[in-house]
């Protein structure tokens, strides 16, 4: 059906639009107009075209951040997505454990820098829970400078990421396995299929749509890290943790490099933009290929 | 970088001051007919002070009807890295800011955010002040900044039992020092408590003592980026961080905690001393009202430095008015008022601070507080901090290549190299 006028369509889409220009579209060309000037955020501009760039490829913090940031991702797709699999598939097992779903889901409702803020009393060294823990078992061997020994930093907070969106992740999981077809279920126990069979061979494959999905909030969600990092190290010690959105940050507000800033921020944007898209086209030549196969459960082709 | 102190005035003129407040402050009204907003943006002073501040506004609405003073207290990291710039560039931008003098004060004048106070600094605010706290405040002949107080930003802080029971003696000299971080940690104790995540608290501490090595005006000058950090100067400066580091001077978790658990340390009896700044008074006296603690200036460095052995880290700080303020007038009148003497004597009585405005009493909140400012007004060379002092990237750089050293990540030649190409210098 034809709209009697031709802007009427338009009408609709306006306020949208407009909120969508406002708040994504304008602060994205901002960004990239102040990505080619040399700017303390206050003063006059000074236009360098491609200099911020070249300077943020060339640049050994901002390239390092990226490798922080890609053994980030890495730890949480074990801490966070294969844990919050494997808690799914405990809870799914047997009916009731809401009491453990909550308790593991809990963390997931608390502010990240609340969590940080906590995480920051157990790695303290000298009197944090961590190291007291330690000593009080008799391991004082295994003490550590959790958040100053630059070997563990890194990993120390990934551990407490994977603390809180392991939650996260078993109750999306929990919620794919419970659209697991229960016949499909009986089928397996019939022939056999134990627990840990059954988990594996059966749920896990049925769900393979949501664990992709899983993934890619994982990673991208990985490159956004920014607050669990800024409270609890500040980027340090001596850089290692430093992952590109502290650089930024440290960059624009502290440094007062704007342009140079602006530069890191297009450059991270159009990086976790491709690694989405490759992704995604990825995941969709995987499902073209597994058309006709068995269907799928949640999201995606197959079903 | 040498400049000469102000000597500390007693207040000559607090009860003409007063009156001129007084004055000022009943006639502004009859031009404020209609409701207007004064800003105020700080990092937090302390629920104390915060409490002091709050009743300030009040009777500045009380005495100006049809004014409303917004009060902005931001956490302290937050307002200095980000928060008074988004401020400042925001739609409803202070009036009435806190700034460091130094570099940050200098910038603030670039950008065009600092109004011209010298007239108020002669006229209103002159009896308020011994006229010498100006001159901190002062870019390119103009006054743009009110002081508030004047911070000593680096001393040694000592716990005199644990130092009196294992018989060892406020150092004073390098080696002094490091004679007493090997009879401290012998005996199982902490020697010098630091919580060096942030950067800046060990940071202010070996910038001082570099400045002591290489002497205040080539600090300056490098600092100030007219000159290479990579110098046999500046490395025989980090060689005493690597010595102290040699030494156990300083806790393992140095880097890895913040101020306040470093701090932490030295309030619970775990460590000996504490590099901080002035501001422990008050901050012990709140949450170790048991501690007995003095302090010494930065014990001397070792034969062939070429700085003052005197020198004091120390920085003024104090209020800007917006230039781009629609309320200056206003905003110069709110400033006197806060510095009145009764208010100056409600800083000191109420919340533990010593402000550089005249008091109504000659009495400081604590005896400590008193010599720390006899330290500074008497000082024969006054080193600024680089954080507050200098360009922030510079201050970054700097202290970075420090806490590596001390970290044992970098040795003082590569950390050297590592800020000067850092800096592109």
């Amino acid at each position: 059906m034809k709209p009697a006028r031709r802007i009427t369509p338009w009408l609709f889409l306006a306020p949208g639009l407009l909120v969508f220009g406002a708040a994504v579209l304008l602060p994205m060309v901002l960004t990239m107009g102040y990505s080619l000037v040399d700017w303390n955020g206050f003063g006059p501009m000074e236009w360098v075209g491609l200099d911020n760039y070249a300077r943020a490829l060339r640049d050994p913090a901002f390239l390092g951040s990226f490798v922080h940031v890609l053994v980030y991702i890495g730890a949480t797709l074990i801490l966070e997505v294969l844990v919050g699999l494997g808690l799914a598939g405990l809870v799914s097992m047997r009916k009731g454990g809401l009491w453990f779903r909550v308790a593991i889901f809990a963390p997931v409702m608390l502010p990240m820098v609340v969590v940080a803020v906590l995480w920051s009393f157990v790695y303290n060294p000298d009197f944090g829970l961590l190291n007291g823990f330690l000593a009080a078992t008799g391991l004082e061997g295994l003490q550590r400078i959790w958040l100053g020994d630059p070997s563990v930093a890194l990993l120390a907070i990934s551990v407490v990421s994977g603390w809180v969106y392991a939650g996260f992740y078993m109750m999306i999981f929990y919620a794919a396995f419970r659209q697991v077809p229960a016949e499909v279920v009986e089928a397996a126990r019939l022939d056999g299929a134990g627990e840990w069979a059954l988990f594996r061979r059966v749920k896990v494959p049925m769900i393979r749509n949501v664990t992709a999905v899983a993934v890619l909030l994982c990673v991208t969600g990985g490159f956004q890290g920014f607050d669990l990092f800024f409270v609890l190290t500040n980027g340090g010690p001596y850089g290692t943790t430093e992952i590109p959105t502290t650089l930024l940050v440290r960059t624009v507000f502290r440094n007062g490099e704007v342009g140079y800033g602006s530069a890191m921020a297009v450059l991270l944007t159009a990086i976790v933009v491709g690694v989405g898209l490759i992704y995604v086209q990825a995941q969709g030549r995987a499902a073209r290929r597994n058309v006709g196969a068995r269907p799928g459960v949640g999201t995606g082709a197959g079903e | 970088m040498t400049r000469s102190r102000p000597r500390s005035i007693v207040t000559a003129s607090a009860l003409a001051a007063a009156t001129l407040v007084g004055i000022a402050a009943t006639a502004a009204p009859a031009a404020l007919a209609q409701d207007t907003t004064l800003r105020v943006a700080m990092g937090s002073p302390g629920e104390a002070a915060i409490r002091v501040w709050d009743d300030v506004a009040k009777q500045f609405e009380t005495s100006h009807p049809g004014v409303k003073v917004e009060m902005n207290y931001m956490q302290d990291d937050l307002y200095e890295q980000i928060g008074l710039q988004q401020l400042l560039a925001g739609r409803n931008a202070p009036d009435i800011y806190f700034e460091w003098t130094g570099s940050r004060m200098r910038q603030r004048v670039a950008d065009g955010y600092a109004a011209d106070l010298t007239e108020a600094a002669a006229g209103p605010l002159a009896p308020l002040f011994d006229p010498a706290v100006f001159n901190a405040a002062t870019v390119d002949g103009k006054v743009v900044l009110v002081p508030y107080s004047a911070d000593v930003t680096n001393v040694l802080w000592y716990n005199k039992q644990l130092l009196a029971d294992n018989g060892v003696e406020p150092p004073t000299t390098f080696d002094e020092l490091l004679a007493a971080c090997d009879k401290l940690s012998a005996a199982g104790i902490i020697p010098i408590a630091s919580g060096n995540k942030d950067l800046w608290a060990a940071g202010n501490w070996f910038s001082h003592m570099a400045s002591r090595v290489v002497g205040e005006d080539v600090y300056d000058q490098t600092l100030a980026g007219n000159g290479k950090f990579d110098t046999p100067d500046w490395e025989t400066a980090f060689g005493y961080i690597a010595q102290l580091r040699d030494h156990k001077c300083v806790n393992d978790s140095a880097n890895a905690i913040d101020d306040n658990e470093g701090a932490q340390l030295f309030f619970q009896g775990k460590a000996a001393m504490h590099m901080i700044g002035s501001w422990l008074v008050s901050w012990a006296i709140d949450e170790a009202p048991q501690l007995d603690f003095d302090f010494v200036n930065l014990p001397a460095m070792p034969d062939g430095a070429k700085g003052n052995q005197d020198s004091v880290i120390g920085v003024e700080t104090g209020y800007m008015v917006n230039a781009k303020s629609q309320n200056i007038p206003l905003a110069v009148e709110f400033l006197a008022l806060l510095n009145s003497p009764e208010n100056a004597q409600r800083f000191i009585d109420e919340a533990e601070i010593q402000p550089l405005a005249h008091s109504t009493t000659t009495a400081a909140v604590d005896a400590r507080s008193t010599r720390l400012q006899e330290l500074l007004n008497n000082a024969p060379a006054i080193v600024l901090p680089p954080d507050t002092g200098y360009d922030l990237k510079m201050a970054n750089a700097l202290f970075s290549a420090e806490a590596a050293v001390l970290g044992n990540q970098q040795s003082p030649a590569d950390a050297l190299k590592g800020i000067d190409s850092q800096l592109g210098r």
